[in-house]
């Protein structure tokens, strides 16, 4: 294996386990947010601000990922 | 591995991937080592700069006591970030709501402008896919954080004033005072300096044979967190609308390539999808950096306490 192959690779694993982790952090925040919607529908508006908070941090890990696979990928 | 493919003349995904997504010089200018050209990048930066400008200038030209639409819409922007956004920072960051606020309105113009389809005559280029232009807006963030946290340190020994003998003539006392001036406020410069890094240590009062490796360690720790701050806004703001621009593009790059109906359906379809949740993402984005910007101001003016 060269390594343009290993390369490429290497793009295509990490994007692909990197969008293991926040996919399920993102699916559980919005799981809890939607709970705590229902049990108090006047605090919808703060929940959603602090569910899209919290999405928009944990989405930040799966690009750090993807960052990395660009760089790979077409930088070096 | 994007520019070979390309010289090899193949398909229309590169073509599109090539036709916005990368910066082509519209003005040649080298000082030295430097590459200065005016590219399509900063062409398309200087335009959502001039349309925030203008959004806020025009609406203050005329205020009337029933506002039209821009002007209400520019009043919410501004009630916007001096309620909701700089929530926490209270009397000591008035001067910085507006800061965030240019912030979070650039990017979300920067992000909007370029999501409009534009001819190829144009040169479009969606700015904040470079990562140089994130790293720029998280390093301005990066250093005034350190700025404030340094200014705000609160030195345990004041200045004192300094005290000559009275039998000296107040020519060489004001000269003395004159020439001693800079120094000293290199000096409280310095020992602010000192104070604040003090601060990214261990609190006192463990013994010296624990407190040395463990202040290392902290120290360390602690620098590697702050310096983390700016790269985690850049790459965050970077990736997720790079990330929606490739795939809009490459869909594009697919309509274009078979030119057949039942690719053309779902394809398209989908891109107009994908542009209103990049919309969304565009607006959700801009808010996360500005309020994590607040956060980290607010951080460093109520410096730990």
């Amino acid at each position: 294996m060269d390594a343009e192959t290993a390369k490429m690779l290497a793009a295509g694993l990490g994007i692909g386990l990197a969008a293991i982790g926040p996919g399920i952090g993102i699916g559980y925040l919005t799981g809890r947010a939607t709970e705590a919607i229902a049990r108090q529908p006047e605090a919808a508006g703060d929940i959603r601000t602090a569910m899209l908070i919290g999405a928009g941090m944990t989405e930040a890990l799966t690009l750090y990922a993807f960052v990395i696979s660009i760089i790979l990928l077409f930088v070096a | 591995m994007l520019s070979e493919a390309a010289a090899e003349g193949s398909s229309k995904v590169v073509e599109v991937l090539e036709h916005e997504l990368t910066t082509q010089p519209l003005v040649d200018i080298h000082l030295g080592g430097l590459d200065l050209s005016i590219s399509n990048a900063v062409v398309y930066l200087w335009a959502s700069a001039i349309v925030v400008f203008l959004i806020f200038f025009i609406a203050s030209k005329r205020m009337r006591n029933r506002p039209g639409l821009l002007q209400s819409f520019a009043e919410s922007l501004v009630n916007f970030g001096r309620g909701h956004l700089t929530g926490q920072i209270g009397e000591k960051g008035k001067k910085y709501y507006y800061l965030v606020l240019t912030i979070f309105v650039f990017i979300l113009t920067t992000n909007l402008i370029g999501l409009i389809p534009k001819p190829g005559l144009m040169k479009p280029y969606l700015p904040t896919a470079n990562i140089n232009v994130t790293a720029a807006m998280a390093v301005v963030v990066f250093l005034t954080t350190q700025y404030l946290g340094v200014k705000n340190t609160e030195l345990r020994r004041k200045r004192e004033p300094i005290a000559l003998s009275s039998d000296v003539p107040p020519v060489v006392a004001w000269t003395v005072k004159i020439v001693l001036f800079p120094f000293r406020i290199l000096f409280t410069l310095l020992r602010k300096i000192g104070g604040y890094l003090k601060s990214w240590l261990l609190p006192p009062g463990v013994p010296k044979v624990l407190a040395v490796p463990l202040n290392g360690i902290f120290f360390l720790v602690h620098m590697v967190g702050e310096l983390f701050r700016p790269v985690s806004l850049s790459v965050r703001l970077f990736g997720n609308t790079l990330a929606g621009h490739l795939v809009i593009l490459v869909m594009l790059g697919l309509i274009l390539e078979f030119g057949k109906w039942f690719v053309f359906v779902p394809a398209g379809a989908f891109v107009v999808i994908m542009t209103g949740f990049e919309i969304f993402v565009a607006l959700l984005q801009a808010y996360i950096f500005a309020l994590l910007s607040v956060l980290y101001i607010e951080g460093a003016i109520y410096a730990g306490h």
